[in-house]
């Protein structure tokens, strides 16, 4: 057991972009099944609150209850408190029936057209029991027009007419994005694995000033520019690149085999994430790391005997620490 | 240039071919008189008669003809012109008949009752002797019939005084009946009104009507497709021999007159004679008793007489040489016919006389027995009859278009009012014959109060609802000619509305009727059309079809004559055939002879294109038969084109910048001459280009739009000339299951089975056809997100894999609404049904709880509360009626509960799954039913078995639902909602479905709807694969569509690129919640006390015989046992051993007991299947003693 050599390596976060829903990161020293699992806990796994009952008291619109109801699940809320919160049906200090602070909150819709024009419910209309969870309110204010954008009217859940009513009550629960897509706070969840491209130069050489604008043409994506002063062709962004080996095969097809040699590297990804605004981007990296760990630990924890080990082979002894 | 004469064709020439030759030069010398376009001659001086490669002529995009086209004539026109032909001419043609106008009586010869005039009114209905207006919606809920009364003018004897009573403001003064409405013809409410008009009567705008509302329900009449009426068909019968067959059909009689050759002789088959009677001998009975002349009519070219010699040698053989023999012969030969005893017999000879005149050939008039045209008409059939046993090519094709007629809903519904009139007058005599033979009357006979308006009503209702034809006079006896308009979605209706059904038998095993003609190019939609039994049988109309309905014969008969068509009683036998003459056919009659065809069909087409005679005749010269046909009659198809000149289009570009900018209706194309309607006939006399820079100078039209062959169905699917044509016909089929939305009104309508979309759209790859329909605006289906892949395994044999967070935000969720309705009967002792309140208790301060859990979500007026959970077994109405209905009851108004019993209406809906109640709705119908019916709403999710199918016939069920993170992925975040097997691409070359993908994916990106039109590519109406690549290529992907994908599972990329992209995905009707089923024990049939059958009954899953047989091949004995006997219907008997039959075991006397031995001492036991027992007793009450012989086994 002593021989065996460590798996540990040091990942490193470097943040290239940050928004509040969206972030750019890079994380390098690690293997694929790494970024994989922190993707998928972040589609799946990082908590958020989102209206789960509804009780429906008028709704006298066009779309029926059910309808409604789905939709109202569907708006993403704002979930800080939800990693600290309960599932409702973990939690031991309520029936769930959502007066319970722990583990839902509560929200009343109450909607009536009176007048001629048509009436747009929003999610601006849904009242919260805490001040905390309130629905995503993409606030972009007005736009150049001075009309208010779509986006700042909130989140469109039915239109009324004249006479129609729409009154509710709404719980909303912590849940996980496994259960139920409302629950994921992903909007988009995606990396890439780092191109690696090295022109070989003298080869290069050996093509004109034409040909080698056909070349960098021929790529669908932005990779490569010729260098209007020293007329050189220089890798501009190499994360443009999209594997599609358009680029290999005009090469091939100016006989140029090995012109240019990119490889995809399995150690480097890049990350990009895009929140529903349930909770910040970055907020949702952080958590899923959190679970991340929380899960490893559940696993080390029940696993650590004589047992587990020849159970994991040589990963028991890494789990506990690799081996050390 | 040629002048005017045509030096050829006077000469007589005797052989044919050499005047074929001649004649086609004729043609084009005729073709040169039309040499009168400026512009043609102008480009003839300017390039020195030298036509350039490409003539100088630019493309005008003719498009806008089709919404312009639309517009005026709707996509279901021709069943609403049929009814507004009915409804306006007809019906008055029909009561101004000579049969039907006056009602005379036998016993007072005074008496008498004119129709004058007649009237169909406004829809409206009559209750308690209110008239009030309806509307169709009105109808549909309250389960009525959408009818307008049908009024007449009279003029009538009483007692020695007429009365002549007339309406006025286009009603009648009495009413006779009531007519149901076809939606949206001229008669019916929604005539002319706007969007927001409709809106307002509850109407949706996109609903195309064309169909009936009949006792609440929709009904669409079908197109009935049949030979052409009146018409010479020439066929050969199965054993080769050419016949001539006419169907001969005019107002009071129907009749088919054959013409067959036997042993080289022609007969006359008619069912009015026992037997075949020789063609000569008929011409004689009809005065032709000149045997030269008989030749001459049919024609003196030595090979046609040559043929006809044994026909004329059999004749003299029967020594047959004056009509009065011919007619004694005939007469001799006459079926006596089964009301002779009614009539004063006349003699033989009258009698075939008549027959000749009125029943043989019964289209052909004969008046005062001037037998002239007739003959002729014969003489043509034989003509014609003696060219095909030469040329076998002369033979008629049946299942050629042009040789078809459509019959719809005015002519079907104009067959059955006549009917129902003639009865009904019957009856109206009757009842006059016997009020005026009573000798002594204390009022004056009034026969206007004796009218009887149900008669015609209930005839009229009865018909439509059932689809039963029964039109006694012509022994037509046709069922299912109505269908319930099917509304299971909105392309579903409308491709219901242009279907044709034909009359051929379904079960016969003929190619000849099912198969794609090339005459149906234009008209007939070549895609949709049902697989299995009626396949081909069932077509559907093409987008620009018009059927046309009659149109009047006298104008167009004296215009002829006009133009120099000579009449036939002018002519000798001999001129008939000479040299250029060719005849004229108007509506299958011979109208006469003209010697300038070309000339003649060139005029009369240039009155047509000046708007002088209908738009719809048609006039189609028959070079080979030398004749000219022309057609005013109703039923034939017929579709519009741009008619060029000298290949150069009519319509030219300003034309349709008028037409955009709204100062040019379509109208005003086919009055000004640009635009004319062609039937299939007219169509061999055309040259159609396709497209404008096809055209060569021998081109005569020019097509509208290319994609206008395909009806509504097909024109759904983009790309679907890149499709295998099989994968377009089951699209065709599967866009009729697909769920989506039905109507504008669909949440206020009350169907029986509504499947609804919660999240439609419009599809992001169109086509032109998808806007013209509104199948943007009433979608069914969804834009999947599709990776081209394998996935998992669960995909195989075109299962799908979908992605479980796709399905949580909404893709493939329908709602199921279904109906239950009860009515609350009346009974003959004046009880009647009742609903009561539930039996409630006090839960608290006010709320109230029904006790049984049953009744929980009924109101306190004891029907199921809008919004309430139901369950299945749940009562949805607390319904009793009282026990005694028959014997009078002392006050039915307020009996004792006792006398009620319970009847509640319960809801059986699928297990476990608990639904909603949508909507109640109390109303009562015109008949003062009171009815209550329910909607139950029941919203699913897609599930595993759900059957989903894209736009190109590649249906397929969800195989496995996976979540997203297991989902692959691309770099730019993209997660497909479903996963395709590859497998579905090779073997069915589905290729539009690809450049579905391509295009949407396109679109996507490029923010723009992408077009798909069939063969859209030259006129810009589809996009090119090239222009969609490049907009891929633009917006950085693959100009293949692939894209470089990751597995969610392993988080490494994939080997191979994944083609990806969005394609419209419909969901269809069929779903696992609706089908699936599984019983250990359950309900048995009471007779057999075997396990029940099918799904309904809860059944059971049977071993059917095959099961049987594997199971005996395998010696499973013991396994055989349990499954036919043990776990079915096992029975213990008592078998006594010594007579052999069954016994039975006593109680009382704890003993078995054999009744015919009256003994109980050597019984048996055994165990049989209870239908085996039951067997034996049934054989014992026929008489048959079986007994059984037991053996120690």
């Amino acid at each position: 057991m002593d021989t065996v050599t460590s798996y540990t390596r040091f990942p490193t976060v470097r943040i290239r972009e940050l928004k509040d829903d969206y972030i750019k990161f890079e994380l390098k020293d690690t293997d694929p099944s790494i970024a994989n699992a922190l993707r998928r806990i972040m589609i799946a796994e990082v908590p958020t609150l989102a209206i789960d009952l509804v009780e429906i008291e008028t709704n006298s619109s066009v779309l029926n209850d059910e309808f409604l109801s789905h939709r109202l699940g569907l708006i993403p809320l704002k979930s800080e408190r939800a990693m600290e919160m309960r599932l409702s049906r973990d939690c031991d200090a309520c029936d769930g029936d959502g007066s319970c602070m722990y583990c839902s909150v509560e929200f009343t819709l109450n909607v009536k057209c009176t007048s001629d024009q048509t009436l747009d419910v929003t999610s601006h209309d849904l009242i919260s029991s805490d001040p905390s969870v309130v629905p995503v309110d993409n606030n972009l204010a007005q736009d150049i027009n001075g009309f208010d954008a779509p986006e700042a009217r909130g989140i469109l859940i039915v239109k009324l007419r004249r006479g129609q009513e729409l009154k509710l009550r709404a719980i909303a629960r912590k849940g996980i994005g496994k259960d139920h897509a409302k629950w994921s706070p992903a909007a988009t969840v995606a990396f890439q694995f780092e191109p690696e491209i090295h022109i070989n130069e003298a080869l290069m050489e050996s093509l004109s000033l034409e040909e080698k604008k056909e070349w960098v043409d021929s790529c669908p994506t932005k990779v490569f520019e010729v260098d209007p002063q020293t007329q050189q062709v220089v890798v501009v962004d190499a994360e443009a690149y999209t594997y599609d080996e358009e680029i290999l095969k005009k090469a091939e097809a100016m006989g140029k085999t090995g012109l240019v040699d990119i490889i995809s590297r399995d150690d480097s990804f890049i990350f990009t994430v895009e929140s529903t605004g349930a909770i910040q981007a970055s907020q949702m990296f952080i958590n899923a790391i959190e679970i991340l760990k929380t899960k490893l630990d559940a696993v080390r924890l029940s696993f650590d005997t004589e047992e587990a080990d020849d159970q994991f082979g040589e990963l028991g002894a890494h789990m506990r620490g690799g081996g050390m | 240039m040629v002048a005017e004469t045509k030096p050829s064709i006077l000469e007589t020439e005797s052989k044919a071919n050499i005047r074929k030759v001649k004649f086609e030069e004729s043609c084009k010398a005729d073709g040169d008189l039309k040499y009168a376009d400026p512009r043609v001659a102008f480009e003839k001086e300017l390039y020195g008669g030298k036509h350039l490669e490409v003539p100088l002529r630019s493309t005008v995009d003719k498009f806008a003809l089709l919404p312009a086209f639309l517009k005026v004539k709707g996509l279901v026109k021709q069943h609403i012109d049929s009814f507004n032909y009915l409804i306006n001419c007809e019906i008055k043609k029909i009561i101004h008949a000579k049969a039907n106008e006056k009602i005379t009586s036998d016993v007072d010869p005074n008496f008498y009752l004119k129709f004058t005039d007649i009237f169909v009114g406004k829809p409206c209905v009559e209750q308690d002797y209110i008239v009030e207006d309806i509307t169709p919606h009105q109808c549909r809920l309250r389960d009525m019939t959408y009818a307008a009364p049908i009024s007449v003018d009279v003029e009538y004897t009483r007692g020695k005084e007429i009365v002549v009573r007339k309406g006025k403001d286009g009603q009648g003064a009495l009413v006779i009946g009531r007519m149901p409405l076809m939606l949206r013809s001229s008669r019916c409410v929604l005539y002319g009104k706007n969007e927001a008009e409709l809106a307002k009567l509850g109407e949706c705008p996109l609903d195309p009507g064309g169909y009936f509302v009949v006792k609440g329900t929709e009904k669409v009449i079908l197109i009935q497709e049949q030979l052409s009426k009146n018409r010479i068909i020439i066929d050969t019968d199965s054993h080769g021999n050419v016949a001539a067959s006419v169907t001969s059909s005019t107002h009071e009689r129907k009749s088919k007159t054959n013409l067959a050759v036997k042993h080289e002789k022609i007969y006359l088959r008619h069912n009015t004679f026992g037997d075949d009677i020789p063609i000569v001998i008929v011409l004689k009975a009809m005065g032709v008793e000149n045997d030269q002349e008989i030749v001459q009519m049919v024609g003196r070219d030595p090979k046609y007489a040559g043929i006809l010699a044994p026909s004329m040698q059999e004749c003299v053989s029967l020594s047959i040489y004056s009509q009065q023999q011919a007619l004694e012969y005939l007469g001799s030969k006459v079926k006596s016919s089964r009301n002779m005893w009614v009539k004063a017999k006349r003699s033989k000879v009258d009698e075939a006389r008549d027959i000749l005149a009125n029943v043989v050939l019964a289209h052909v008039p004969v008046i005062q027995y001037d037998f002239r045209n007739k003959c002729i008409y014969i003489a043509v059939m034989i003509r014609r009859m003696l060219e095909a046993m030469l040329n076998s090519e002369a033979v008629d094709d049946k299942d050629y278009v042009g040789n078809k007629r459509l019959e719809l809903a005015g002519q079907l519904l104009a067959l059955l009012f006549e009917d129902c009139f003639k009865r009904m007058n019957g009856e109206l005599k009757k009842h006059v014959d016997i009020t005026l033979s009573k000798a002594n009357r204390s009022t004056q006979f009034d026969i206007a109060k004796c009218m009887r308006p149900d008669f015609l009503t209930s005839g009229l209702e009865h018909a439509i609802s059932s689809g039963n034809w029964t039109v006694k006079r012509f022994r037509m006896d046709r069922k299912g000619v109505t269908q319930v308009v099917s509304r299971l979605s909105f392309i579903a209706a409308l491709g219901h509305m242009t279907r044709i059904t034909s009359q051929f038998e379904k079960t016969r095993k003929v190619s000849g009727p099912r198969a794609l003609q090339p005459s149906q190019w234009g008209m007939l939609c070549p895609c949709d059309t049902p697989e299995g039994e009626a396949c081909g049988l069932v077509k559907n109309l093409a987008l620009m079809t018009h059927v046309t309905t009659d149109e009047d014969e006298g104008p167009i008969i004296a215009l002829c004559t006009t133009l120099g068509v000579e009449d036939l009683s002018m002519l000798s036998g001999e001129e008939l055939h000479a040299g250029s003459t060719f005849i004229v056919f108007f509506n299958g009659t011979i109208l006469g002879v003209h010697r300038r065809p070309l000339r003649f069909a060139d005029h009369l087409r240039k009155l047509r294109r000046a708007g002088k005679i209908g738009e719809f005749v048609s006039l189609h010269v028959h070079s080979g038969q030398r004749c000219i046909y022309i057609a005013s009659d109703g039923g034939r198809v017929c579709r519009p084109l741009v008619i060029a000149d000298k290949g150069v289009s009519r319509v030219k570009e300003h034309h349709m910048k008028e037409l955009k900018d709204g100062f040019r209706t379509f109208e005003d194309f086919l009055r000004e001459g640009l635009v004319e309607f062609l039937d299939v006939n007219e169509e061999n006399n055309c040259l159609i280009a396709l497209y404008e820079a096809d055209a060569t100078p021998a081109t005569t039209h020019i097509e509208i739009e290319p994609f206008t062959i395909l009806g509504v169905c097909a024109g759904l699917i983009p790309y679907p000339h890149h499709n295998q044509s099989p994968r377009n016909t089951y699209q065709c089929a599967m866009g009729k299951q697909a769920m989506g939305n039905i109507a504008y009104n669909q949440l206020s309508r009350m169907d029986t089975l509504l499947y609804m979309l919660v999240y439609p759209q419009r599809p992001l790859l169109t086509t032109k056809s998808i806007e013209l329909v509104g199948y943007d605006k009433l979608g069914a289906g969804q834009n999947a997100s599709v990776a081209v892949m394998s996935y998992s395994g669960y995909d195989i044999e075109d299962a799908i894999v979908m992605n479980k967070s796709s399905l949580d935000r909404g893709f493939g969720r329908c709602i199921v609404v279904k109906k239950y309705s009860t009515s609350l009967k009346k009974y003959q002792n004046r009880t009647a049904d009742r609903i009561v309140a539930p039996q409630m208790i006090a839960t608290g301060k006010n709320n109230i709880m029904a006790v049984a859990s049953r009744c929980q979500l009924q109101d306190q007026d004891g029907i199921a509360a809008v919004g309430e959970m139901i369950r299945p077994g749940d009562i949805y109405v607390n319904k009793q009626s009282p026990i005694n209905t028959r014997d009078d009851v002392p006050n039915p108004m307020a009996m004792k509960d006792s006398a009620y019993k319970p009847t509640p209406q319960t809801y059986k809906g699928p297990p476990g799954e608990c639904a909603v109640v949508d909507k109640v709705l109390l109303t009562s119908n015109d008949e003062n039913h009171f009815m209550i019916k329910a909607l139950i709403r029941h919203t699913r999710r897609p599930e595993i078995g759900d059957k989903f199918s894209s736009r190109h016939g590649q249906k397929g069920v969800c195989g496995t639902i996976v979540q997203q993170e297991d989902f692959p992925f691309s770099e730019k975040g993209v997660c497909p909602d479903l996963i395709m097997n590859p497998h579905g691409f090779p073997s069915r070359m589905t290729v539009g479905k690809m450049i579905e993908l391509l295009g949407g994916k396109a679109g996507v990106m490029s923010g723009k709807f992408h077009y798909g039109s069939a063969f859209g590519e030259p006129s810009g109406h589809a996009d090119t694969v090239h222009a969609i690549s490049n907009t891929l290529i633009r917006n950085g992907f693959s100009y293949s569509g692939k894209d470089f994908i990751y597995s969610g599972i392993t988080g490494h990329p994939l080997q191979a690129y994944v083609f990806m992209g969005p394609i419209y995905y419909q969901k269809l009707k069929h779903m696992v919640l609706d089908k699936m089923h599984a019983r250990a024990r359950g309900p048995r049939v009471v007779l057999t006390r075997q396990p029940t059958e099918g799904r309904s009954r809860e059944g059971g899953l049977r071993l059917g015989e095959m099961e049987r047989d594997c199971l005996i091949a395998y010696g499973a004995s013991m396994m055989i046992l349990e499954r036919l006997m043990i776990s079915s219907d096992q029975f213990q008997i008592q078998v006594c051993t010594v007579c052999g039959l069954l016994g039975h075991y006593n109680h009382n006397l704890k003993m078995s007991y054999c009744s015919s031995c009256k003994n109980g001492a050597s019984i048996a036991t055994m165990k049989l299947p209870y239908a085996c027992k039951l067997l034996f007793q049934e054989l014992q009450s026929m008489n048959i003693c079986p007994r059984l012989t037991l053996s120690e086994a």
